[in-house]
């Protein structure tokens, strides 16, 4: 599916007015684009190091997992949010950078990730989970989301 | 004095081979920055759950002080790489960096996060007895996370907008601007 027409109504959208005119309404919106990955990234590292038992090893899994899964959603909103608004200044030359579909690609793949394996799968009782499945989700929810935001770095580089 | 005493300090940082060959390296530079933004998802990350856990908002069946002394490990290496990486970054650019007026900016509003880290963790040591099983912590102790927050939010900002060239010494600003981004010669020049 190409989606230069999305790309091309984003870039003469009235956002990317906005985001073209105003470098400090820009850069404001990156910073929330910023707090929202850390949230995020905090979000995901307790909750990934409390399965690998790493970090709160003396409180119980299911409830560190059950209270990172909610802020995780709202970091991805503000993150997706603002990704959008920022995205809209540069829209064409996004559509031509490889390092943003590879960051799109891997952000899919996390979205996926969380929502249809690792959200379902950790509702069950931690206990009755076979540890290595738990230790291999923990491990793979990490590399996904650090190359997510790895790749988005390196987009303003390449 | 003190901008003039900044300015030779950058320029003697600028003289070193290593502060050129970091700012000219086709990759280290994009590496030590990446490394920088990239542990604000440790360093801040850790953070915020601490400071939503002060603000009653995440985790409210576990001891306050729990969270804070579980985290406390992880955000402090988070921030050790931020501070080295964050240095690299000013020792490859120190000039134009010393005569940002968002780096001044990030750097007392990093002053001011410490200073507050450090009354709102004496502060918790001192109370948490009274409060560290509450849902939702006592007031002072939830204006204490909302100003690190902010702080924090703040560092985050200016430490971006320092790639904008909006205030640069170069264009021509308010004497105030020139006085506030330490543009020395700039100010020189103004002088009747």
């Amino acid at each position: 599916m190409d989606l230069y027409p999305f790309f091309d109504w984003l870039d003469t959208s009235m956002l990317a007015d906005i985001s073209k005119a105003y470098g400090g309404v820009f850069a404001v919106v990156q910073m929330f684009h910023l707090l929202g990955m850390s949230m995020l990234g905090g979000m995901v590292l307790v909750g990934d190091l409390r399965l690998l038992n790493v970090l709160l090893k003396d409180v119980p899994s299911e409830q560190v997992i059950e209270n990172t899964q909610k802020w995780f959603t709202v970091a991805l909103i503000v993150v997706m949010t603002s990704g959008i608004f920022m995205s809209s200044a540069v829209a064409m030359k996004l559509y031509y950078n490889q390092m943003f579909w590879a960051k799109m690609t891997s952000l899919a793949l996390g979205v996926t990730f969380v929502y249809a394996i690792r959200r379902p799968l950790l509702k069950f009782n931690h206990d009755t989970i076979d540890p290595w499945t738990i230790k291999l989700l923990a491990v793979t929810s990490i590399s996904i989301w650090f190359t997510v935001a790895a790749s988005g770095r390196w987009i303003g580089f390449s | 004095m003190l901008n003039e005493l900044l300015l030779t300090f950058a320029q003697w940082l600028d003289t070193h081979q290593w502060s050129t060959d970091i700012h000219e390296s086709i990759y280290m530079y994009s590496w030590i920055e990446a490394t920088h933004v990239l542990t604000l998802m440790i360093f801040l990350g850790m953070l915020c759950v601490i400071d939503l856990r002060m603000l009653g908002a995440i985790f409210p069946n576990v001891p306050a002080s729990k969270i804070a002394e579980r985290l406390d490990k992880p955000m402090i290496i988070g921030f050790v790489v931020m501070l080295i990486t964050g240095f690299l970054l000013f020792y490859a650019i120190p000039v134009r960096s010393t005569q940002s007026i968002w780096f001044r900016i990030k750097v007392v509003l990093l002053i001011l996060a410490g200073i507050n880290a450090f009354m709102f963790r004496a502060k918790m040591q001192a109370s948490s007895g009274t409060w560290d099983l509450d849902p939702i912590p006592p007031k002072r102790i939830r204006i204490g996370a909302i100003a690190s927050l902010v702080l924090w939010a703040g560092v985050v900002i200016t430490g971006r907008t320092i790639a904008y060239d909006w205030f640069d010494c170069h264009k021509q600003l308010p004497e105030f601007m020139y006085w506030a981004a330490g543009c020395v010669n700039e100010l020189a020049a103004l002088e009747p």
